[in-house]
């Protein structure tokens, strides 16, 4: 599966701030092959960089390219009942993913690291600003009705902060985008309402968001603190999330291609 | 340059494409770090900043649909959200006098800090 890695690589390494950085040990997945011999489990020191909804690791902190991506969407993070201390691990809706166990140098860097990997998902930050642009909305309606003679007026009120040349006023679109072609051939997984395009623009009500978030949504309309507590709903089986784990293959795979080569060409003493 | 058809499917911040018969996807491009062009008409491009002159184009079926794509890519990105929810919790907190995110006890969270995430 191509991807494009150059722009990946830039986007791991370029000064944007990353959102949690630090050593961890990642166990090292066995191949289905290998399985009947017995292998003792093996970690690898790695550096994890998070950015957004993406988890990159290097070999080295000062590595010019990540060896690894780990796309956190449609995943859970939990402490894990493994031999090691502080450890945890991320773990698919998709029972084709591999998981990944992580193990921190201590107590605190785990939950740190479990915190912050819990609200890394693209879904929650959607959740979030969704929230607070319904807030705002209300607070620039509430003002307007406070004030007799506004030094604005409520409707140029909304005019600036929706016409900020930095942002475009959220729509509620699906998750899901398609050009109008049958959807994702592995059939009846893909709810009805992810797979339309929304026709009705921005200024309907937004559609109840799809399933895996109900209980969020349910707490969001009343009370909204709930939903945003820090213990994350579970996710539940999303069909899009294996188009990730195949990624996560694809990077796993090409990167051990490309060392294999490279360690070849070591022993051969070429230039 | 040819053209091929693809199923085209935009996933959080990834574009995935796929052959039409097909359930697995060709590639993906991940959407940081880019910009959307409307190129000539029913076509868009995509292009990243550290390599701008390649360009990622794509032939829509109408204007229409052209549009809608541009759209939906322009808020694709996570970086796009965030920048999105520092400037809700700044305009709140400036109208209201109180930060959003106390309630919900992630006010002090990095990715939601203004002036750490630029650009």
């Amino acid at each position: 599966m191509k991807l494009n890695e150059r722009s990946v690589a830039h986007y791991a390494t370029c000064d944007s701030p990353a959102d949690h950085a630090g050593f961890l040990r990642k166990r090292v997945e066995r191949h289905h092959h290998h399985a009947h011999h017995h292998h003792a489990t093996s970690y690898q020191r790695r550096w994890f960089v998070l950015k957004g909804n993406l988890l990159f690791y290097f070999e080295e902190r000062e590595s010019r390219e990540p060896v690894g991506l780990v796309v956190l969407e449609g995943c859970t993070v939990e402490l894990c009942e493994a031999a090691e201390e502080f450890a945890f691990a991320i773990r698919f809706d998709d029972a084709g993913a591999r998981a990944y166990v992580l193990v921190a140098d201590g107590q605190a860097a785990m939950e740190a690291w479990v915190k912050a990997l819990s609200r890394a998902s693209f879904d929650y930050m959607r959740l979030v600003v969704r929230e607070l642009e319904k807030q705002l909305e209300e607070a620039c309606k509430s003002l307007a009705a406070c004030r007799k003679s506004p030094r604005r007026s409520s409707s140029s009120g909304r005019k600036r902060h929706l016409s900020n040349p930095a942002l475009l006023p959220l729509q509620e679109k699906p998750t899901v985008l398609e050009n109008g072609y049958s959807t994702w051939g592995t059939g009846g997984g893909v709810p009805a309402g992810a797979a339309c395009t929304d026709r009705d623009g921005g200024h309907a009500k937004p559609p109840p968001l799809p399933p895996r978030r109900r209980l969020a949504a349910g707490s969001a309309a009343g009370s909204p603190a709930p939903s945003l507590s820090p213990a994350m709903p579970e996710s539940p089986v999303s069909p899009e999330t294996a188009c990730f784990s195949k990624l996560h293959s694809w990077y796993g795979q090409e990167i051990a291609a490309l060392r294999r080569e490279w360690q070849e060409r070591q022993k051969r003493g070429d230039p | 340059a040819v053209l091929k058809k693809r199923l085209v499917k935009l996933v959080v911040n990834f574009l995935f494409y796929f052959r039409t018969d097909e359930a697995e996807p060709i590639g993906a491009l991940l959407l940081e770090h880019c910009r959307i062009t409307k190129e000539e008409e029913n076509v868009f491009s995509i292009s990243f900043v550290e390599e701008p002159e390649r360009k990622y184009c794509f032939e829509c079926d109408s204007e229409e649909q052209c549009q809608e794509w541009i759209e939906a890519l322009k808020r694709a990105s996570y970086e796009f959200m965030r920048r999105s929810l520092i400037f809700y919790r700044n305009e709140i907190q400036k109208m209201t006098g109180k930060d959003p995110l106390e309630q919900y006890g992630i006010s002090e969270e990095a990715r939601f800090q203004l002036g750490t995430h630029k650009q």
